[in-house]
């Protein structure tokens, strides 16, 4: 029994557990490419990067709007698609094989299409907007623009996901109720709202927590289309970790930012986890 | 909407009801479709037609030529090529017995397992790829094959043990019993019982399990370097280095998607399969 997990936890805790201890003692040391003497200095890292105004009030915010919003758009599209496409249809299995492709798609290559969409000089977005008349934007040098693209991007990778695992649930659920409500007459509104939802509920609660937890730590989407600009306006948690580590070289305090994100999370997701047992169980 | 909408739909005779609903999905489909089939009449422009990509009708497999000249991109082919070939099999080989105790044990040991592997799915990336830098470098194994292979097995047990977990959920172990009174091993009942009644479900991980190393950026970003690069980070940085040659990286981009789309149009039933949690 314990040779069947003996190889995954040996590699686990090599490769994670053993890095993750080395970047928790590295957090608390002066630890520099300029000065590689690692000194002691406690807790300094982690009030520095606290404290930080491009952590504390870019990067964490950023990261909780992306996770909300990436998860409760991919959700409601991914819904209102399901609920479409529960029924027989011919081609059926051609939209499911739509469907499936952003999923296939690597999030780098999905954000360098959409950077070229939305390129300000010749992208097809701005080429559209400016033959209807309207004018176009220069997506990638504003803030909340640049952001609006991250969400859309990670929305299209996304909601097929959802799409696909709701229509999973939708067709395990029972005929009878949906049989009672037509016979009775009842709007598809109705039906929608008290019948299909209230079941469907675990469902919904486990792609929801799932989904946000791999949305905190989104990192190629946002590297690849805006590197966090500009002016480190639309990075998230983990880009704030890389750009300090990899660019500015202080391996100390991106350690810090990097395990602070993770706390973050770990709280995060066993609460998650908490809510998810509790609605399942009901 | 769905209250403004569901009275108009009531009224609407069912050929148009049936009309509207095919109207709505062939819409869906395109939006989803779009990015990619931009994506790819941008990579068939010449480099001169590529800022008016939606006028002009010339084209040409030029830009494809082109990017297979560039022996880096070639090299990036091939390593992520092995490396996701690799990646497959030994993660595979790893959690499809890590799921299997999950499924079959109960007991301290098993939810210890279960729940070290919750956490650690939860644990950001960068949280311990950042520090793995430096234990690959302290090792010796930066950025070469097994810098990369290891750490990236090593990311898929968590999710994958869960995953397998569920498939073995699904498979009546009374079979295994039979094999155990009948004489078998508990190994023996493992490898010649419940091991080939979980065939669909190897199947499922091992194309999922492809699909994301192949796709997978932060890893390869953080631990490899000029002797082993690979096609997600050789992209990215084609974004920052020729970012005005948008036929070329469209041409290398949808390159990369080709196994991708082969792969999953090949294993889709698996797919849609292993989705589902």
């Amino acid at each position: 029994m314990l040779l069947l997990i003996a190889p995954a936890a040996l590699l686990l805790l090599l490769f994670q557990v053993v890095p993750i201890v080395i970047g928790a003692n590295a957090s608390f040391r002066d630890w520099t490419l300029s000065n590689p003497k690692k000194t002691w200095i406690g807790f300094s890292h982690y009030v520095s990067v606290i404290t930080d105004p491009a952590f504390l009030q870019v990067a964490l915010p950023n990261t909780f709007l992306f996770m909300f919003a990436s998860v409760m758009g991919a959700l409601v599209i991914g819904l209102a698609l399901a609920v479409l496409l529960n029924r027989r249809f011919r081609a059926q299995r051609l939209v499911q094989t739509m469907l499936l492709l952003p999923l296939m798609v690597a999030p780098v290559i999905a954000a360098i299409m959409i950077r070229w969409m939305f390129n300000d000089q010749f992208g097809i977005v701005n080429v559209i907007l400016e033959a209807i008349g309207l004018e176009g934007q220069p997506w990638m040098a504003q803030r909340w623009s640049a952001f609006g693209v991250i969400l859309l991007t990670d929305i299209w990778l996304w909601t097929p996901w959802f799409t696909l695992l709701l229509l999973a649930g939708l067709q395990s659920l029972p005929r009878e109720p949906f049989e009672a409500a037509a016979i009775d007459g009842t709007t598809p509104w109705r039906v929608f709202r008290h019948l299909t939802l209230p079941m469907l509920r675990p469902v919904i609660v486990v792609c929801v927590v799932i989904r946000s937890i791999d949305a905190f730590r989104t990192f190629d989407i946002v590297w690849t289309l805006t590197g966090g600009g500009p002016a480190r306006s639309t990075e998230l948690f983990s880009l704030y970790a890389y750009v300090d580590a990899f660019l500015k070289l202080d391996f100390g305090r991106g350690s810090a930012a990097a395990i602070i994100g993770g706390l973050i999370i770990l709280v995060v997701g066993v609460a998650l986890y908490r809510l998810v047992d509790r609605v399942v169980r009901v | 909407m769905g209250m403004v909408l569901q009275p108009m739909f009531a009224r609407m005779a069912p050929g148009a009801r049936r009309a509207f609903f095919s109207f709505a999905v062939t819409g869906v489909c395109l939006l989803f479709a779009f990015p990619v089939l931009w994506l790819i009449l941008t990579s068939l422009r010449p480099e001169s037609g590529v800022y008016y990509v939606h006028r002009g009708t010339e084209l040409t497999l030029g830009n494809f030529a082109e990017v297979l000249r560039n022996d880096r991109i070639i090299e990036a082919f091939a390593n992520s090529v092995v490396i996701a070939t690799l990646a497959t099999v030994f993660s595979l080989m790893v959690t499809v017995s890590s799921g299997y105790m999950l499924s079959r044990f109960h007991g301290p040991l098993a939810r210890t397992w279960f729940g070290s592997i919750y956490v650690f799915r939860c644990v950001p990336y960068i949280s311990w790829v950042l520090p793995l830098y430096f234990v690959t470098q302290s090792w010796g194994i930066y950025d070469t094959y097994l810098g990369l292979l290891l750490p990236h097995i090593a990311v898929h047990i968590c999710f994958f043990s869960w995953l397998m977990k569920g498939f073995f959920d699904g498979i009546d172990p009374s079979m295994e019993y039979a094999a155990l009174i009948d004489g078998c091993t508990r190994w023996g009942a493992f490898f010649r019982v419940a091991l080939p009644s979980a065939i669909p479900a190897i199947s499922a991980l091992a194309v999922l399990c492809w699909l994301f190393t192949w796709n997978e950026f932060l890893f390869a970003l953080i631990l490899t370097g000029q002797r082993t690069p690979v096609i997600t980070v050789v992209m990215a940085q084609f974004v920052s280095e020729m970012g005005l040659q948008w036929n070329l990286m469209s041409a290398t981009a949808v390159m990369a998607l080709v196994p991708a789309f082969a792969l999953s149009l090949f294993g889709q039933k698996y797919i849609v399969r292993g989705l589902r949690i």
